[in-house]
């Protein structure tokens, strides 16, 4: 069954189309990633997924579940997301923001059972940020910081993640390490991560999948492999882009064209 | 809650008409089955029929504006956000202003004054609401912008008014919008006494909603908060809490958006922490504010909203000072 399924999926926001027409199934336990240039419709996509922004035509199904049908609990219980640009909230401890995670199972009217507590207490350890958990979350680094919100992410214990650039603002090592933690909770926990990505190397090293987006449109989709080798891939970022085989893994490399200069594109959602 | 207490017996025992505090605590024990009470008979009338009620409004309207405020900088996220954010103040003013003024005759009777001021708040509060409100599901700036719009246009009304009232009549209007506890009765605290229980337990059970609200609307909404309900609810309970304590004691600032923050520096930004502690902290400030409004200036008494205002608005700037580790 696939954990993720989009069916004729179009997104509006105000009187702008940002996404139309996607479909897409993710099979539970892979790791799909969306890459495309900017104002590709990235961003709205996965906050569709996250049940964040109203769906303007087609369905999104978790689990077989229409998202429609949804209560804010029951669709927490089945996809987390970590937002871009996380909203850190100063004078919270860390172990108090990822219990936020567990609101969906003990409600606001709750206090959180022991139970809850044991989850955000192994999640701290699975993302080595124990000996943190009393501080105060503005004074972590940029990559504790994200470790924190994955982890926070992973305490609402879905089987579903969807994650909007992940590694934005860290440095390679911590966006390597960030990777790597979510790759292990797919493979080991059969954890489904829907993701986007601007780095395609990061993209294509980690994905199972890859689904190129421009102008809210599904442009290619398939194994991360031969996204990344299509001229298609080029083509979108109006640019030329080379494949390397380093140590059995491909890197993708951006040529600079010296005899002319592109204007970028100017939409960013 | 020894500060409470404090406060509470302090608004008894202290007054222009000197009572030992011994004899106003063995009469309050009396009152238990314990021992005998001393006091004459003029002096029991002040205690229970003067004091006592004007100690209890100024308990629960301290506790309503206190915990309001801090519910209000919770849901907009928006640490300059007071009670009178949609408009209540302006409506309640426009309300008590057409009675004191007697605004189309036959409303200068005392009780015209705190229904009118209830309506008018709630009046405004409801257009604030039928303007922003639409948005609120998704936001909140919407709803802010329309209460600023409202209490404009509310405000301006009463100015007209006041333009056009009577020398006697503007100095009631002034005397009421700076708030005073001089006309409590125990009527006026049973008036006032179910909205702001029931309005401060919606805003304290939802204490542990506005600490996942601390992350942003689409957070929230991902973590499994029914956003827009939680906010239509506490916005609600808030407003009309402060509408009813408005109605009875006039407008009085700096309370419900000093103590809240007073509270934030001593014992952190969870809201689980901060709104019953400044239950305690608002009830207790209000009740020393007015002992010290009727008795520094006796027999005459100093507007409560000015008292408030003298102790809040310093406190106010130390906090805006130390605005590094104000933190919502």
């Amino acid at each position: 069954m696939s954990a993720i399924s989009l069916r004729e999926l179009s997104v509006r926001v105000g009187t702008r189309n940002l996404v139309h027409g996607v479909t897409l199934d993710v099979p539970e336990g892979t790791w799909c990633t969306v890459i495309g240039p900017n104002g590709a419709g990235k961003t709205t996509l996965v906050e569709a997924v996250a049940g964040l922004r109203a769906i303007a035509s087609g369905d999104v199904s978790l689990l077989g579940e229409s998202l429609a049908s949804l209560s804010e609990r029951s669709r927490a219980r089945r996809v987390a997301l970590v937002p871009q640009h996380p909203v850190v909230p100063a004078g919270m401890s860390v172990h108090d923001y990822v219990a936020l995670g567990r609101t969906a199972y003990h409600g606001v009217l709750r206090a959180p059972r022991a139970e809850d507590y044991h989850v955000v207490e192994s999640v701290l350890e699975r993302v080595d940020l124990t000996d943190f958990r009393e501080r105060d979350v503005v004074t972590l680094s940029g990559g504790e910081r994200q470790r924190m919100v994955l982890a926070r992410a992973l305490a609402q214990s879905t089987s579903i993640m969807v994650l909007d650039e992940p590694t934005t603002g860290l440095d390679l090592r911590h966006q390597m390490n960030m990777l790597e933690l979510l790759r292990r909770e797919v493979d080991e926990c059969g954890l489904t991560v829907l993701a986007t990505l601007h780095d395609l190397t990061l993209a294509g090293q980690f994905a199972d999948r890859l689904v190129l987006l421009d102008v809210g449109e599904v442009v290619l989709d398939g194994p991360a492999g031969e996204v990344i080798r299509s001229d298609e891939l080029a083509k979108r970022y109006d640019m030329e882009l080379r494949v390397m085989d380093v140590n059995g893994s491909d890197v993708v490399v951006p040529v600079r064209d010296t005899q002319r200069v592109r204007p970028a594109r100017s939409t960013d959602q | 809650m020894l500060v409470l207490v404090f406060a509470a017996v302090g608004g008894l025992v202290i007054g222009p008409t000197p009572i030992g505090f011994s004899r106003v605590v063995g009469d309050v024990l009396s009152h238990v089955g314990l021992g005998h009470s001393t006091l004459t008979p003029l002096q029991s009338v002040i205690v229970w029929q003067l004091r006592a009620p004007r100690m209890v409004l100024g308990l629960l309207a301290g506790t309503m504006l206190a915990v309001a405020g801090g519910t209000y900088q919770g849901v907009f996220r928006n640490p300059l956000a007071d009670p009178y954010l949609l408009g209540v103040a302006a409506g309640a003013g426009l309300g008590a202003t057409i009675a004191i003024a007697d605004v189309g005759g036959g409303l200068s009777t005392p009780s015209w004054t705190p229904l009118l001021a209830f309506a008018g708040a709630l009046v405004a509060v409801g257009v604030t609401w039928a303007i922003g409100g639409r948005g609120l599901r998704t936001s909140t700036s919407s709803l802010i912008l329309a209460g600023v719009a409202v209490a404009s246009l509310f405000t301006s009304a009463q100015t007209f008014l006041q333009q056009q009232a009577s020398v006697d009549s503007l100095a009631r209007v002034y005397i009421w919008l700076l708030g005073s506890l001089a006309s409590a009765s125990w009527s006026s605290v049973t008036l006032v006494l179910p909205y702001v229980v029931i309005c401060t337990v919606i805003c304290l059970v939802a204490a542990r909603a506005l600490d996942v609200m601390s992350v942003g609307e689409d957070e929230s909404r991902s973590l499994g908060l029914a956003v827009g309900k939680v906010r239509l609810l506490v916005v609600a309970a808030a407003s009309l809490g402060t509408a009813a304590v408005v109605s009875a004691v006039g407008l009085i600032g700096f309370v419900g958006i000093v103590v809240p923050h007073v509270v934030r520096l001593l014992v952190g930004t969870s809201y689980r922490r901060i709104l019953p502690i400044s239950v305690i902290a608002g009830a207790a400030f209000l009740v020393v504010a007015d002992t010290i409004a009727r008795t520094v200036m006796a027999p005459s008494e100093l507007p409560l909203g000015v008292v408030t205002a003298l102790v809040g608005a310093p406190v106010f700037v130390f906090i805006l000072s130390l605005r590094g580790r104000v933190t919502m």
